[in-house]
């Protein structure tokens, strides 16, 4: 099948010399979910603006659905829903009319327009202020207009820059909700970028570590987490401690990549936790030693960040700032 | 088809902004109704300039409203810098609205806040004892005018406003765009009285033949000079639409 996006050998190099794409490859299958994880500057914007046929890269190829960026663009467009990083309705009109102005804009049939677009407002939490004026809604509600905005045209692709930026965890679950429910009903496809980790991980099928202009690392949330070694058992047996025939048979299971036995502790290093502890307890209890207490630790995407960007994500405040920014931007 | 819709579309989103703040249409009435009743008084008395045999205040009536229409256009390009600083433009450019239809409809949503314009001054100016020809074919004509020329002068805007774009470098050379277009016009004074270098410069001053036709259509009733005056706010326009369409993608780079 034809991948909804296909890019090869990208890079960019802004007039200032500074390099923000450094030869990206990437793909994604159509119908579902892709996150662009990376730290400020890594090149996820960049990235994105050159999908939407907003910048031309200096070399390489990007695709979507088959149609090249930089030569078939108004072809892209017709397909794709964007919401940029900064806000992007106008904030002298009401919601319901920047709703109105983009049905108008996509050509969304007169006959079923108010329907939809008061349907797609409802869903967004934003009926009842869908006749106020926009500079009077908060940073939430103006970020979840925007991205009714962008459903309301039922688009094949849905470029996010940093989507949730600025909402509350309750407004991020309710506009992932819909997200999600998008995507399964048309079958649309989701590119996003982020740099809140849990967000990737709770909605993305496959994650790629964007640094530096690299793509550094990609896979399901699952794999990534595992690619980094595994995860960590802890173990507890009853008694003072594990007889010396156990601690050699597990360490002897394919299982299990490291063991250390301290005590009546046992912890052991796994490839996949969920798979390896039902077959451990039962090696265990076919040697007659039991099993008081179990913890997994299972890696976290920023234990994965920090094996492939080399630096945490969530450092430096760069949520907050992005936040104040856009309140700048409104208050402007 | 596809285009003129949406230039149509932009057009409503302008209606639309105004409908929810109209006191920028008020405020900006102000100046040139100081102009026609005050400026245009004191000049009046003065007879010394060559008016054709029109009231000296009516003479300047055209002027100043399309030296208050222009000041409007061209500071247009503020809302555009503005869009640009926020992610609208970008969105807009992502949509499947072509570029020239963008900067068309936006530039002629500049032309549907000077009506508005021309539709606040034009009772005062009646009140202040501006007469008009009082023919509504003609008054229609003007305001066609008045609406088609903002729209270029809106583009002029845009194309600034892919230049300079931060919103203290688009005000300052805004300034410095305006008033010599109106001083060098023919909105005060006629083409006669100017010196010669002047004179040049008015000659291809786009103010002077939108002035010009205005003047002929809403004071004077005298339309021998508006088929050159079409004729060259007609090639001002799809100059002005054809630079602003091909200058606009540098905007958002």
């Amino acid at each position: 099948m034809q991948p909804a996006l296909d890019v090869s050998g990208l890079t960019k190099t802004y007039g200032g010399g500074t390099k923000a794409l450094a030869g990206v490859d990437l793909k994604v299958e159509e119908g579902s979910i892709f996150a662009l994880l990376g730290p400020n500057g890594a090149g996820k914007t960049t990235l994105m603006r050159i999908l939407t046929t907003q910048l031309r890269p200096d070399t390489g190829k990007a695709q979507v659905f088959g149609l090249d960026t930089a030569r078939q663009g108004a072809a892209i467009r017709r397909l794709a829903g964007y919401v940029p990083q900064e806000m992007s309705v106008w904030t002298d009109i009401s919601g319901y009319e920047n709703m109105l102005i983009y049905a108008k804009i996509y050509g969304v049939p007169k006959s079923t327009r108010d329907g939809t677009i008061k349907d797609a407002l409802a869903k967004m939490g934003l009926d009842d202020v869908r006749e106020r004026v926009v500079s009077t809604y908060s940073g939430g509600m103006i970020r979840r207009l925007e991205i009714a905005c962008t459903l309301l045209i039922k688009p094949k692709i849905l470029f996010l820059d940093e989507p949730t930026i600025g909402l509350d965890p309750s407004a991020r679950k309710v506009v992932w909700e819909e997200l999600t429910a998008f995507k399964r009903e048309h079958g649309a496809t989701v590119f996003f970028n982020t740099h809140y980790m849990d967000e990737a991980d709770n909605y993305a099928d496959r994650i790629a570590i964007i640094d530096r202009g690299k793509i550094v690392g990609e896979g399901t949330p699952d794999e990534l987490k595992r690619s980094i070694g595994g995860e960590l058992i802890k173990l507890t047996v009853v008694g003072e401690a594990a007889t010396q025939a156990v601690v050699d048979h597990l360490r002897g299971m394919d299982l299990v990549t490291d063991l250390t036995a301290a005590g009546a502790e046992l912890s052991l290093v796994v490839k996949d936790a969920s798979m390896a502890l039902p077959a451990i307890i039962e090696a265990m209890r076919e040697r007659g030693v039991a099993v008081k207490r179990v913890t997994m630790e299972a890696p976290t995407l920023d234990d994965v960040f920090l094996r492939y960007a080399g630096a945490r994500l969530e450092e430096g405040g760069r949520a907050v700032d992005t936040r104040q920014t856009r309140r700048m931007i409104k208050v402007g | 088809m596809e285009s003129i819709k949406n230039v149509g579309v932009m057009i409503e989103l302008e209606l639309r902004r105004l409908r929810h703040d109209r006191m920028e249409l008020w405020t900006r009435a102000v100046q040139p109704v100081l102009w026609i009743a005050i400026y245009g008084t004191i000049m009046g008395n003065v007879r010394g300039i060559d008016t054709g045999g029109l009231k000296y205040q009516d003479y300047i009536t055209p002027g100043v409203l399309i030296q208050s229409t222009t000041f409007v256009s061209i500071f247009y390009g503020l809302t555009i810098v503005w869009e640009r600083e926020s992610g609208i433009l970008k969105r807009l450019l992502v949509s499947p609205v072509s570029r020239s239809a963008t900067v068309i409809g936006r530039s002629m949503a500049a032309g549907v806040r000077a009506i508005f314009q021309g539709l606040i001054i034009i009772p005062i100016a009646l009140v202040i004892g501006v007469r008009f020809v009082p023919n509504p074919l003609f008054l229609l004509g003007a305001f066609l005018v008045i609406f088609f020329a903002a729209g270029g002068f809106a583009a002029i805007s845009i194309f600034i406003a892919s230049f300079f774009k931060t919103r203290e470098r688009f005000m300052g050379i805004g300034q410095a765009i305006t008033f010599p277009l109106f001083f060098t016009s023919s909105a005060l004074y006629p083409l006669s009285m100017m010196p010669h270098v002047l004179k040049e410069i008015a000659l291809v001053n786009p103010v002077s033949y939108v002035v010009d036709a205005v003047r002929g259509l809403m004071i004077s009733g005298d339309l021998s000079g508006l088929p050159i005056d079409l004729l060259a706010i007609a090639v001002f326009l799809v100059v002005m639409f054809t630079v602003a369409s091909v200058s606009f993608k540098r905007i958002i780079e």
